[in-house]
């Protein structure tokens, strides 16, 4: 058999394969959990992934753009399937989800930190896993030996109070927006931001009755119509940085949006400093790269001096 | 013609003394003698030669004439040199065949009675007379007439020329760093000529270190190879420039200027000690080319262990600059991404072009299922899969479920034989496919059944029929099948084959089998066409390079001082390619052992006083050879001796009758067409 390249584009996924008689690689997007962000077509080191705005029908939601692979370009290095917020890109080797970028530390992993105490979560199942906008929080609750309850509520205070509960968080397609840790009771959930950067809309560009960025942006409460003057207005406490919205926004000085760090594992690669600057900008990688260069100033100074944590102050 | 072209021609003529006409030669001076062969019954039985001889003894300046039956045989040369001798001749005629091959014996010949080769000339009344017209003896034998009066007119007014010896570059480049290749750089480099040995992919090698085994002797095919290509590397005299790609040559025989262009590796050469750390470093993975693409190489890396030069490559195509490998190389600092193709230029005397052959795609043979159906592979696969080194390690298995499989059919003549694709035979499909059967019959013994749908089992050569007679007998099963209506289909479940055919009786056979080999053809080089423009040497009609003469100079090309040897020439097995890559290195060694090449003294010549500089001949020459230069405040055409052929555009394209060709001038050819206008005349008087 000789070497094969295959593409599967379907309504559900997009799949790219390279099949070789002893390997096989594989790179699939999820397109139910893609939210059409630009974040893996600027990451991507082959420039392989278009991101192709919808076009608009009148009178209904405006769709969110769509992700298009070139099979001839992709090496399925795996950069987008980390990079990827929602966790909605898979690439596999043979099967495994190993990529061997981070095996060889060519790259580094976002930082999902996310912590959950179940003994705070509320009783209410539905309450509790309906605050997540894209449903990644399960509860589960079981008696004191064991037996699963499936409707915790009929019981009664004292039954309740015996409950175990054990809360799972999808944390692969996490994109952190924070909604449950301020929604939640306090301390419930613990989530530190992936992305940081900046969201401002200047309603003045806003064309009239606009609202596709509020269409397509998947985490409810980062964006909402304001009832005094009908146009999108920003909430920045839950704004992922996904960049989804100023994708579809039709002007372009409407939506001022940028990132300006991303949270992730300590690494020395120019893939990620190239990404990182496609993904920021070049001030800010220049600023990650400053941080790391006094870091390990002070590494060695503080190898060479001989000196301790406690004597340094 | 332009306008001022047209009135600098004016100026010049007028400039120019009216042509003084040539005296008309004496009745007895030059002296010249008439041979007139019988070539057997070839001329004899249609020609009376008899009667041509008499005839030749009336025409003017003719003081001796005869006929024997082989001039060109030692005794004939011998009694041509007597005759020159007893009878003082000043020009000599042989009558006979064609001068494209007997011209250069017969001048050897005249040489020996001391008369400048240059005063002989030929009459082809064999091909022009005796083998066109032997219907009409009667036209034959008049036109024999003619010929003959028309080579005693030009004979007259022959002129002696001395031959043209030109310098040359004591270094060849070889195009090609295959097992051709390899062996006419070692030996040129060993006869202590500088040799480049130019190479298009990362390593030299070509396909005979990607094999596992070589027929007849299953001798390990890189075990043999490498030593040789560890040599190459290591010669004083040999310098690879691999990674490269010829883009122009200029010049002729003794002085070639060839550019190349060196691409990228990212690795700095000299830096690089090949320990393949930066490999183990690198995270990207791409299909390898050495291994057919059944499995995957690094980013940067090798194509395979043996690789020489050993220095590793970064494919950009696929790199992410992650610059793992430079920290993998560490002090040595042999990688270098901002490296940019360069372009060089060499000057060698001769070339030798072994750029070998390419594999037919069958997947445009629909009923092979290649492509479609997975256990479908083609020899080359199958090489890469029974090498210990290969992708699986050695192992036989099957694309659909990793399984050994336990029977195998080999599919012969895939493309070519065949008149709609490739209408050759490829020539070393047999004996492969008899190497793959014995390994796997010997290997696996009664574990496996071997089937070989074959139409002709050609094992011609040293030792091969020996080892068709051992696959006969280690149990391989030979199954004849036409070439027509063949197919192989597949079961979907368990993605077993079906091989049919037809035997010789026209009734259908199959078998059922896990695995099928397809001997798909071997076809020309990708890279042959562009090769070929750039060297401006012709390609023959099947795609390989043609030779100059298909029996006695396979090597030659029709550009002298290019020689092929290996399968770039014609499909070839290994040690006939090693023979004809030593045979085109004693080829370009002696073309430039004596320091100087000798070059026939028909070039065109220039009279400066009459040239007008006005650059007609330039465009008019397809070689290249002559071109205006500025001396002093006039320009004049100026030929490159080495460049031109003879063919005489310029000279009838000049305006100002600037050019001649010596022994093809104006007054010669005109006395040749007086001479055969005089009987036209005649027969209307």
């Amino acid at each position: 058999m000789p070497f094969q390249t295959l593409k599967k584009d379907t309504a559900e996924e997009l799949s790219l394969e390279w099949i070789m008689h002893v390997k096989n690689y594989k790179l699939n997007l999820d397109k139910n959990r893609c939210v059409g962000c630009q974040i893996c077509s600027l990451a991507c080191p082959k420039e392989a992934i278009r991101i192709e705005k919808q076009s608009k029908t009148v009178g209904e939601k405006t769709q969110k753009a769509k992700v298009d692979i070139d099979l001839s370009k992709c090496n399925f290095c795996g950069i987008c399937d980390i990079l990827c917020p929602y966790g909605a890109i898979t690439v596999t080797v043979d099967g495994k989800h190993l990529l061997s970028v981070l095996d060889k530390e060519s790259f580094p992993q976002l930082i999902r930190d996310i912590k959950a105490d179940a003994s705070k979560f509320p009783m209410d199942r539905d309450k509790s896993e309906d605050v997540c906008p894209i449903n990644l929080i399960k509860v589960h609750y079981s008696t004191a030996e064991g037996k699963p309850v499936e409707d915790s509520c009929s019981l009664n205070e004292s039954e309740q109070h015996a409950l175990r509960m054990k809360v799972e968080v999808d944390k692969e397609h996490c994109p952190c927006c924070g909604i449950c840790e301020a929604k939640l009771p306090q301390g419930a959930m613990h989530v530190r931001r992936i992305l940081s950067g900046k969201l401002a809309i200047k309603r003045e560009n806003c064309p009239e009755g606009c609202t596709d960025c509020l269409d397509v942006c998947p985490i409810t409460g980062a964006l909402y119509l304001s009832d005094g003057d009908k146009k999108v207005h920003e909430n920045e406490m839950f704004c992922v940085y996904c960049g989804a919205c100023k994708i579809v926004c039709p002007v372009d000085e409407a939506l001022d949006f940028k990132r300006t760090r991303i949270n992730h594992t300590p690494v020395r690669s120019g893939a990620w400093n190239k990404a990182l600057e496609r993904l920021t900008s070049p001030t800010d990688m220049t600023k990650e790269l400053k941080a790391k260069r006094s870091l390990r100033a002070r590494e060695s100074v503080k190898k060479r001096m001989g000196l301790k944590e406690e004597q340094r102050v | 013609m332009s306008k001022e072209i047209r009135k600098s021609v004016d100026t010049a003529r007028k400039k120019t003394k009216p042509r003084q006409k040539k005296a008309r030669p004496e009745a007895e001076s030059p002296r010249i003698g008439v041979f007139v062969c019988q070539c057997g019954s070839n001329i004899a039985s249609i020609i009376d030669v008899d009667a041509l001889t008499k005839y030749v003894q009336t025409l003017p300046n003719v003081v001796h004439a005869e006929n024997m039956n082989y001039p060109c045989s030692r005794q004939g040369q011998d009694e041509i040199i007597a005759a020159i001798k007893n009878n003082k001749l000043e020009r000599v005629v042989v009558a006979g065949c064609s001068p494209r091959l007997y011209e250069p014996t017969f001048q050897s010949c005249v040489s020996r009675a001391e008369l400048n080769p240059w005063l002989f000339e030929m009459a082809n009344i064999r091909e022009f007379a005796s083998y066109c017209h032997q219907t009409t003896p009667g036209e034959a034998n008049e036109k024999a007439k003619d010929t003959v009066r028309m080579a005693v007119a030009k004979a007259r007014l022959l002129e002696p020329l001395k031959p043209i010896e030109l310098p040359v570059t004591k270094k060849v480049m070889v195009i090609g760093g295959g097992i051709a290749g390899i062996n006419a750089a070692l030996d040129l480099a060993d006869m202590g000529f500088k040799v480049y040995l130019v190479e298009k992919t990362e390593t030299i090698g070509g396909y005979m270190a990607l094999l596992d085994k070589t027929f007849p002797t299953l001798d390990c095919s890189i075990c043999i190879e490498g030593p040789k290509m560890v040599d190459v590397g290591r010669h004083p005299n040999i310098e690879i420039i691999s990674y490269a790609d010829v883009l122009k040559v200029e010049g002729y025989v003794g002085n070639f200027k060839v550019k190349i262009r060196k691409n990228p590796r990212y690795v700095i050469a000299a830096n690089c000690t090949g320990c393949g750390e930066c490999r183990d470093a690198c995270p990207i993975e791409y299909p390898n080319y050495a291994d057919m693409y059944l499995g995957a190489r690094k980013a940067i890396s090798i194509p395979f262990g043996q690789a020489v030069p050993l220095t590793h490559t970064i494919n950009r195509d696929y790199c992410i600059e992650c610059y793992k490998c430079v920290d993998a190389c560490g002090a040595r600092e042999a990688i270098n991404f901002d490296q940019k193709p360069e372009e060089i230029e060499v000057n060698v005397g001769a070339i030798v072009v072994t750029i070998g052959y390419g594999m037919y795609d069958p997947k445009d043979l629909a009923w092979t299922g290649y492509g479609r159906f997975s256990n479908v592979f083609t020899a080359m696969e199958f090489e890469r899969l029974i090498l210990a080194a290969g992708p699986t390690g050695g192992k036989v298995i099957r694309a659909s479920d990793g399984q050994k499989p336990h029977s195998v059919a080999f599919m012969q003549c895939v493309g070519s034989r065949d008149i709609n694709r490739y209408e050759y035979c490829s020539s070393f499909c047999c004996m492969y496919t008899l190497k793959h059967s014995v390994m796997l019959k010997e290997k696996y013994r009664d574990a496996i059944e071997v089937y070989v749908f074959y139409n002709d089992m050609r094992s011609n050569f040293k030792g091969y029929e020996e080892f068709f007679n051992r696959a006969q007998k280690s149990g391989v099963k030979f199954i004849r099948v036409k070439l027509e209506n063949r197919r192989i289909t597949e079961d979907p479940q368990t993605k077993n084959l079906t091989v049919c055919g037809e035997n010789e009786d026209g009734k259908p056979v199959s078998v059922e089998a896990e695995m099928v080999v397809l001997a798909n053809a071997a076809i020309p080089s990708q890279a042959a066409s562009e090769l070929a423009k750039i060297l401006k040497i012709p390609l023959g009609k099947d795609g390989f390079f043609a030779e100059c003469q298909p029996k006695i100079r396979p090597t030659d090309t029709e550009v002298p001082g290019i020689f092929l040897a290996g399968a770039c020439q014609g499909l070839k097995d290994i040690p006939y390619s090693v023979a004809q890559g030593s045979a085109a290195a004693a080829q370009a060694a002696s073309a430039l052992s004596k320091g100087s090449w000798t070059v026939e003294p028909l070039v065109a010549k220039v009279n400066d006083e009459l040239c007008s500089g006005c650059r007609v001949c330039e465009s008019a020459c397809s070689y290249h050879a002559i071109n205006v230069e500025k001396a002093g405040d006039k320009s004049t055409a100026k030929v490159t001796e080495g460049l031109c052929r003879g063919c005489g555009i310029c000279s009838s394209a000049c305006p100002m009758d600037a050019i001649t060709m010596p022994n093809y001038s104006d007054c010669q050819i005109v006395a040749q067409i007086q001479a055969v206008m005089k009987r036209e005349l005649k027969k209307h008087d």
